[in-house]
């Protein structure tokens, strides 16, 4: 699976940043073995004259194909890392390669014309638009992604019958349930095909049953699609179907660089 | 393609009305205080616009319609004699206060006229008839003076002055929003209520190398002028204007100066001249187009802050939505064509509504106090791209919310 093509040059040398004498493993990256490579990647806040990190030092690569879950007690900096690995905050310092591509040497429209064909999001409240039908949810992503009319809708209902709500198509988010909305978040991410899925706390919002029903639709549409999957979350049942979990704390990833991961399953 | 910006609008219906109820008190606000200033303009000059003069000959001095100095009656004579002339009337304007029957007064202005011409007919008679402004001190106005003059119908006596005077007729849409109750009478009746029924006499002489002449007016001893019959105008009189009706084909502006050139002291004017220079004068020398104006501009600031407001709330609360569609890399130009699109609804929705709100308002205060809500078909496109323009313009305010939200708000439940 490649990236889509975007009109923008492919960066083919390390960056030039705190991180480039890892360029070793940025090559790894540009050659396809590495969804996401993260080198020194960095995020500073300013309260006037006061800075503090919220991010220091991550080093992180995530597989093509994994699921990885990025976990950590609240204020350790889970989705402020989420945020950057997909292109939406730009890090202080530091250099985040996704699918071969330099994120730090894209600008901001370029930023958003990768997010849009390469990665999809799911939140932890749905952030559906309630005024659109479930169907025209879907439909609309995959209208800004360039598939349009009838196709549009077609591949929209295949998407909603991907997860299970075919049958409530025609329904408005404010009558759907929290584990359904969550499905429909799913379904809308996956428009458009894109290769990396990147999750805030999906289950959160959901009630025990709805969490391990979405939990297990990440997991087969990431198994059988060969999708990566990058997600915050604070849910322990989804360790099980995880390929592997970072943990991250005041900022930092626990330990070094090769023990910050903890490998779950070969 | 699904429209975001028509779903949000109308996902919740109460909230849309409230805020079209906002936007039309805008538009309104606009329409009506643009329509007032339009009606009072186009009254003040509609009785010169709807003459069938293609010159007015007035004093050198006249500013506006009913201000200007008197001019000889003799020019009505000398007037004809000029070639290019196909025809001259004469229009004589003079003041009073009218006592009705039951002793309550009101100004008015009144304008003596040959009824049995052509040049200054600018009314048509709903009630009565105009032939019958040929008998002594009758009068015809407006239908929507009968209060102000407090009489019910036509037939009912008054005075003016110390005049007796018969309401024989009623007009329509001849009233000007700005001066006094307007009558319409003969021109041997506008002369016997301006000199109070007394004769004229020129006196001439010269003093200090000048050549100076005087009305004298007098009154026979003994005779009671209510008992006299109004006298035909003399060249001894004064007038107002001299109305032209020039001959086909004829040069007006080389007529104007031929005029000029033989009526001493006067200045003659175009039909539309002399209906520019009365709106001038009311517009722009008197308070009352300053203050219709700023009520226009007025009301289009008003409208632009409260359409401001109400765009700038509904993109408030959808920015959560927004911040989505630029997380999940949706250009910054589609999200705006959604807040701009969302806008032009708006304004349309509010637009139409208001429009017939305001045509509705303006036949009832016309039909009830006379006074023209004017919309023409360039105003109503005037205000429509004035709606537009609060709309989108606001939009654009709005949309700077939009441009500062940092799309990372999406991870924060």
């Amino acid at each position: 699976m490649t990236a889509t093509p975007i009109n923008f040059q492919m960066n083919l040398t390390a960056p030039a940043t705190k991180a480039a004498g890892q360029g070793m493993e940025v090559a790894d990256s540009l050659n396809g073995a590495k969804a996401i490579v993260a080198r020194g990647v960095e995020m500073v806040f300013q309260n006037g004259a006061q800075k503090f990190y919220g991010l220091k030092d991550i080093n992180l690569d995530v597989n093509r194909g994994d699921i990885q879950l990025l976990m950590g007690p609240s204020g350790s900096g889970k989705t402020t890392l989420l945020s950057i690995l997909g292109g939406i905050l730009t890090p202080s310092a530091g250099s985040v390669c996704l699918l071969g591509q330099d994120l730090t040497r894209l600008n901001r429209s370029q930023l958003a014309n990768f997010r849009l064909h390469n990665i999809g999001f799911i939140f932890q409240e749905f952030n559906l638009f309630p005024a659109l039908s479930v169907v025209e949810n879907v439909e609309i992503a995959l209208e800004m992604k360039g598939t349009k009319g009838k196709a549009a809708r077609r591949e929209a209902l295949h998407l909603l019958d991907q997860v299970g709500l075919a049958d409530r198509a025609q329904k408005h988010p404010r009558d759907l349930s929290g584990g359904q909305k969550q499905r429909v978040a799913i379904a809308r991410a996956l428009a458009g095909n894109p290769q990396i899925i990147m999750a805030d706390e999906p289950t959160a919002s959901l009630d025990s049953q709805s969490g391990h029903a979405v939990i297990n639709l990440l997991r087969k549409l990431a198994k059988e699609s060969g999708r990566t999957v990058l997600m915050v979350t604070h849910d322990p049942r989804i360790i099980d179907v995880a390929d592997r979990v970072t943990y991250l704390e005041d900022g930092m990833l626990q330990n070094s660089s090769a023990a910050v991961t903890h490998q779950l399953s070969a | 393609m699904a429209s975001i910006a028509r779903k949000n609008l109308f996902e919740d219906i109460p909230r849309l009305l409230v805020a079209q109820a906002g936007i039309m008190f805008a538009v309104s606000l606009v329409t009506i205080q643009t329509g007032i200033l339009n009606g009072f303009t186009r009254s003040t000059g509609i009785l010169i616009d709807r003459s069938e003069a293609d010159i007015w000959v007035a004093n050198q001095d006249m500013v506006g319609l009913e201000l200007t100095l008197p001019i000889s009656a003799a020019f009505l004579q000398q007037a004809q004699q000029i070639e290019g002339v196909q025809r001259a009337e004469a229009l004589l304007l003079s003041g009073g206060t009218w006592r009705s029957p039951q002793g309550k007064i009101t100004s008015v202005r009144l304008f003596g006229f040959d009824s049995a011409g052509t040049l200054f007919k600018p009314f048509e008679v709903t009630q009565g008839n105009l032939a019958e402004l040929k008998q002594p001190y009758t009068v015809i106005t407006d239908a929507t003076n009968l209060d102000s003059l407090d009489v019910t119908q036509v037939g009912e006596a008054a005075t003016i002055g110390s005049l007796s005077v018969k309401l024989v007729g009623l007009t329509t849409d001849v009233q000007s929003i700005a001066s006094g109750t307007f009558l319409f009478s003969s021109l041997e009746n506008a002369k016997a209520y301006a000199t109070g029924n007394r004769t004229a006499n020129l006196n001439c002489r010269m003093q200090n190398e000048e050549f100076q002449c005087t009305n004298v007016y007098q009154q026979s001893a003994g005779a009671n002028p209510a008992s006299l019959q109004p006298m035909p105008l003399t060249s001894t009189d004064a007038i107002s204007y001299v109305l032209i009706q020039a001959e086909p084909g004829q040069d007006l502006q080389e007529l104007k100066q031929k005029l000029e050139a033989a009526l001493p002291d006067t200045r003659a004017y175009t039909r539309n001249e002399m209906a520019a220079r009365t709106r001038n004068y009311w517009v722009q020398r008197t308070g009352i187009g300053f203050i219709l104006g700023l009520g226009a501009t007025v009301g289009i600031i008003v409208g632009m802050v409260i359409v401001g407001q109400i765009l700038y709330s509904s993109v408030a609360d959808h920015l959560k939505e927004f911040a989505t569609l630029k997380a999940m890399g949706v250009p910054d130009r589609v999200v705006y064509g959604i807040i701009i699109q969302q806008a032009l609804l708006m304004s349309i929705l509010g637009y139409i509504p208001s429009l017939g709100l305001c045509i509705g308002l303006g036949a009832w205060t016309f039909a009830t106090q006379g006074i023209t809500i004017l919309v023409t078909p360039i105003a109503a496109a005037g205000i429509f791209g004035i709606t537009v323009f609060m709309c989108v313009g606001s939009a654009l305010f709005a949309i700077q919310k939009v441009t500062r939200v940092d799309p990372a708000i999406v991870f924060k439940s």
